[in-house]
């Protein structure tokens, strides 16, 4: 048996990652406690990403070892690692996308309630649209229900994969890039969906933009070139050098 | 006020349902009536009314994997073939009545879907695709030499259409209807399948499988119970391939079958479950009435195809829409016609777009 350790939503210790001879990630280490908000900064090509899909189980550690609530699932499934209380959204848009967004909340809400296949009409299922009714309600997509998710713009979109997140009732949610496209209004927004997921759910948010990553974290873990090089509070990070350095060094507007 | 400017999906296909349940009704009528409004029912019954069915019926298998889970599948016709096998084998080397001889075919197809799919179901794309029409060539090989179980060459004989009680499939007509009703019930179960919970899943993994990984889906298992359950269709269909022919060799499943089956689906328009018994009807026409005018029937079947991805891509039922389509532009072009005012043109374009997305879905 691991040894249980309840305080913790997630755990990660020396995780590496190399894709060929490039080592996209060097011996992170990584605890988040139950309830806690980080937010992971870092220019293109620091690593983020990488770290996001060894939680997520996208693709499997080089070496290192990750626990979920205190159990290790380095060798998991996406699939299973969902099933203890994981979701995420994705960076580039995976809704599905000719089904309406009803449906697309629907099909959320089934990894969590049935194991298997449901052969029974989907219009049969009353509950399970209400619930996604009320889903949608919470992301401010009450009105599209309807809508093809084709048809929404991409500010919809990232709401739907907000919604679609929330329908596992995760206890640990990950967001990669939310803000990714996003106009200056709808990342304020956003900002008050993310203040509003209910304190019981840890959050990692993987962030390119600083203002939305300082705004809902309460904790900040800077990544360069796939290297953890500094955590601390929102405002340690605002105030140190080597932040801005790094920040100006990439891109300029990014700074701002 | 965004909500007025697109109409939702679901609104405009509720608006397509009436005419497409007419249209339907229309065509199960003229099926129904067939018989007897041929005038040489010993020609037209077999070759054109039965084959169409089975073409048909094994091409909607084709076709629900395509639209509803993503996958195209070869093997198809040889999961009917080998539920045909089984119907010749229980029948002719084991001696088995009739009922459980079809009941031993279903279940050969189907259990042999279900081990495709094992391997199968781990691929994508156009290695799924490629897998498929690999192990539908293993099995025309291992048919064609495997003489102690499959006959070789001359395959199982003779298999005649029983006396099931409630109908006697000797004779030509019932055995008809019995296609036809069994034509009918896949279509029935594929609707069935493909709006409960399991199809709706379905249809997630079709836009992202990752996605539904990510929501606690086994992608796999759901994958799996697809082209298990295709299987199943593609078998019945295999059932009345055995019973049409009287018997089942290794031709039934080779690589022209697999095509036609392909070719079927994609005349009657890989989208639509019920386009496929158009194509099939095409193809069997085809099949017997080329020779009245050149030899070279294959070549004929070829530019059919050709032609109707060139101008109909999205098959025979989805001329439907593309007429609308022209209607429509034709209605507005007049409108905006006689004000000459350049501003009127944009409301053209919509219907443009909608026309290509509609060909170029799968």
């Amino acid at each position: 048996m691991i040894m249980p350790d309840t305080g913790h939503a997630l755990r990660v210790r020396g995780v590496s990652r190399n894709f060929g001879g490039l080592k996209a990630l060097r011996d992170v280490d990584l605890e988040i406690a139950d309830g806690e908000r980080i937010s992971v900064i870092g220019t293109n090509g620091a690593g983020k990403s990488t770290l996001f899909n060894l939680i997520a189980g996208v693709f499997p550690a080089t070496s290192g070892r990750i626990e979920l609530f205190g159990e290790d699932v380095t060798g998991m499934s996406t699939a299973k690692r969902a099933k203890r209380g994981l979701a995420r959204t994705f960076q580039t848009s995976r809704l599905f996308e000719q089904l309406t967004v009803a449906e697309n909340v629907f099909i959320a809400l089934g990894g969590s309630e049935f194991r298997g296949g449901s052969l029974r009409p989907a219009w049969r299922s009353p509950s399970r649209w209400e619930r996604g009714e009320r889903l949608l309600e919470r992301v401010g997509l009450r009105e599209k229900g309807e809508a093809v998710v084709a048809d929404l713009s991409h500010g919809e979109q990232r709401q739907l994969e907000l919604a679609m997140a929330l329908a596992l009732q995760p206890k640990l949610l990950m967001l990669d890039e939310p803000a990714a496209g996003f106009s200056p209004s709808e990342r304020t927004h956003l900002v008050k969906l993310l203040r509003e997921i209910p304190e019981e759910i840890t959050l990692l948010l993987i962030e390119h933009d600083m203002d939305i990553a300082l705004a809902v974290a309460s904790r900040v873990i800077v990544m360069h070139d796939g290297e953890k090089i500094l955590e601390g509070t929102p405002d340690e990070i605002r105030a140190s050098e080597r932040v801005r350095e790094i920040y100006l060094g990439g891109s300029l507007d990014e700074a701002v | 006020m965004t909500r007025l400017a697109t109409p939702t999906r679901s609104e405009k296909s509720r608006g397509w349902l009436r005419p497409g349940l007419i249209i339907g009704l229309i065509v199960l009528a003229l099926a129904i009536a067939f018989p007897h409004l041929v005038d040489r029912p010993k020609f037209w019954i077999p070759n054109i009314g039965i084959k169409s069915l089975w073409l048909g019926i094994v091409a909607m298998s084709l076709v629900f994997l395509n639209r509803y889970v993503g996958l195209l599948s070869l093997a198809q016709m040889t999961i009917a073939g080998m539920s045909a096998y089984g119907v010749a084998y229980a029948t002719v080397t084991l001696g088995l009545s009739p009922w459980v001889s079809i009941v031993f075919g279903l279940m050969i197809g189907t259990l042999a879907g279900y081990l495709v799919a094992l391997v199968a179901a781990r691929t994508k794309a156009i290695y799924f695709l490629m897998l498929t029409l690999a192990l539908g060539q293993v099995f025309y090989s291992w048919a064609a030499q495997a003489v102690d179980v499959t006959n070789a060459s001359r395959g199982l004989y003779p298999v005649p259409r029983p006396d099931l009680g409630v109908m006697n499939l000797a004779d030509l007509n019932s055995f008809y209807y019995f296609a036809l009703a069994a034509a009918v019930l896949c279509y029935l179960l594929c609707r069935y399948v493909a709006t409960s919970s399991f199809g709706l899943a379905l249809q997630g993994i079709r836009d992202s499988p990752e996605r539904m990984s990510a929501l606690g889906y086994n992608v796999n298992r759901y994958r799996v119970g697809a082209i298990t359950f295709a299987s199943f269709i593609a078998s019945i269909g295999g059932v009345i391939v055995v019973f049409d022919r009287n018997q089942v060799d290794p031709s039934v499943v080779n690589l022209n079958a697999t095509l036609d089956i392909l070719i079927v689906a994609v005349i009657g328009g890989i989208g639509s479950l019920l386009g496929v018994f158009a194509g099939g009807v095409v193809l069997s026409l085809l099949l017997n009435f080329s020779q009245d005018f050149t030899d070279r029937y294959m070549t004929l079947t070829g530019l059919v195809f050709i032609a109707v991805l060139l101008f109909a891509p999205a098959g025979l039922a989805g001329i439907g829409k593309q007429v609308q389509g022209v209607k429509d532009r034709v209605l507005r072009k007049k409108k905006s016609a006689p004000v000459l005012e350049p501003v009127q043109e944009p409301p053209t374009k919509p219907s443009e777009e909608e026309l290509t997305t509609e060909g170029t879905q799968r």
